[in-house]
């Protein structure tokens, strides 16, 4: 009995580390979604594949892990005294790369929740894209607005 | 002993748990910017004037006659890229009565004294660029033709200019 005793606390000693050792899960946004000069009336496409404009983020946790991606998009960017601009996001304006590569991505859509699977090192990048449509009479001047990617490891 | 294997599964049982609240969720808020540059606005500066004319004598206004060629001023954003789209009208009206017009000339230029002014023929879809200023002008001369028969009156017609980015 004494054994069996030192052998559960052994145990839960154990578990203590062992999950200490489990990588944590991160998120980071690693670049802004930049559709730079719009003119009114003219639609400004980012593609997802646009290393310069598309925006980033970069996910580290546990190795080979599945998570589910999920987006929060605005539908519009706000600008001068509330002015909107409307966002669209097609149905292949992310996209998923494991090797963190933006040229080998996965395409999803980024308004339906996407399973991914974190790389043998932990690690994976998100890209996103999307459609600025600014009106005919769109108020000039600084538009801004936040997308917000949530990751939850799956069991 | 079988309170120790009960112990036992309880710590199992705590240990799974913990693995299974490792299932962790985190998220990441990036920004969308954009830069609208300034909206195109047209203005019609003047009215393209034929004047008095008289049955069976062609009237042409040219398009450098900085006083009777019609005008539109244009402002937009600097050095951007436009194109000129035109509705040109093939006859004046007075009543009932008609007069053709024809042989529409366009000019375009950074200032409104046509210096360096670049002519064109005024169609559907004329290529140009806004200024340094953000500003554009335009001139529109043409051709009136009346009969020798030609109704006495006052004949008007319109000619609209879009502009696009």
């Amino acid at each position: 009995m004494k054994r069996e005793l030192w052998i559960v606390i052994g145990a839960l000693l154990l578990a203590v580390p062992l999950q200490a050792q489990a990588k944590p899960l991160t998120v980071t946004g690693v670049r802004g979604l930049m559709f730079g000069a719009v003119l009114p009336g003219v639609p400004r496409v980012v593609s997802r594949t646009d290393p310069a404009n598309s925006g980033q983020y970069d996910i580290r946790g546990p190795s080979r892990n599945q998570m589910v991606l999920a987006f929060v998009l605005p539908v519009a960017m706000t600008g001068p005294a509330g002015a909107l601009m409307p966002l669209s996001f097609g149905a292949s304006d992310a996209g998923y790369s494991q090797s963190q590569a933006i040229g080998s991505q996965v395409g999803f859509d980024p308004k339906q929740p996407f399973t991914a699977t974190l790389s043998n090192n932990g690690r994976g990048s998100v890209f996103v894209g999307a459609t600025a449509n600014p009106a005919t009479n769109q108020r000039a001047g600084a538009y801004t607005a936040t997308l917000t990617l949530t990751v939850t490891l799956l069991p | 002993m079988r309170t120790v294997s009960r112990l036992t599964l309880v710590v199992a049982a705590l240990v799974l748990t913990g693995t299974a609240l490792q299932a962790q969720t985190n998220n990441a808020s990036i920004t969308a910017t954009a830069s609208v540059q300034t909206p195109i606005n047209v203005v019609g500066f003047q009215q393209l004037n034929f004047g008095n004319v008289f049955p069976g004598v062609n009237k042409t206004v040219a398009v450098a006659d900085l006083t009777n060629a019609g005008r539109f001023d244009v402002t937009g954003q600097a050095s951007a890229p436009v194109t000129l789209s035109f509705t040109l009208p093939a006859t004046l009206s007075s009543g009932p009565n008609t007069m053709p017009i024809d042989s529409y000339a366009g000019v375009r230029a950074d200032n409104s004294s046509q210096t360096s002014g670049i002519g064109f023929v005024p169609g559907g879809s004329n290529p140009a660029t806004l200024s340094a200023a953000g500003q554009l002008f335009i001139w529109i001369g043409a051709r009136v033709t009346p009969a020798t028969n030609q109704a006495q009156g006052t004949y008007t017609g319109s000619i609209t200019m879009t502009v696009v980015y």
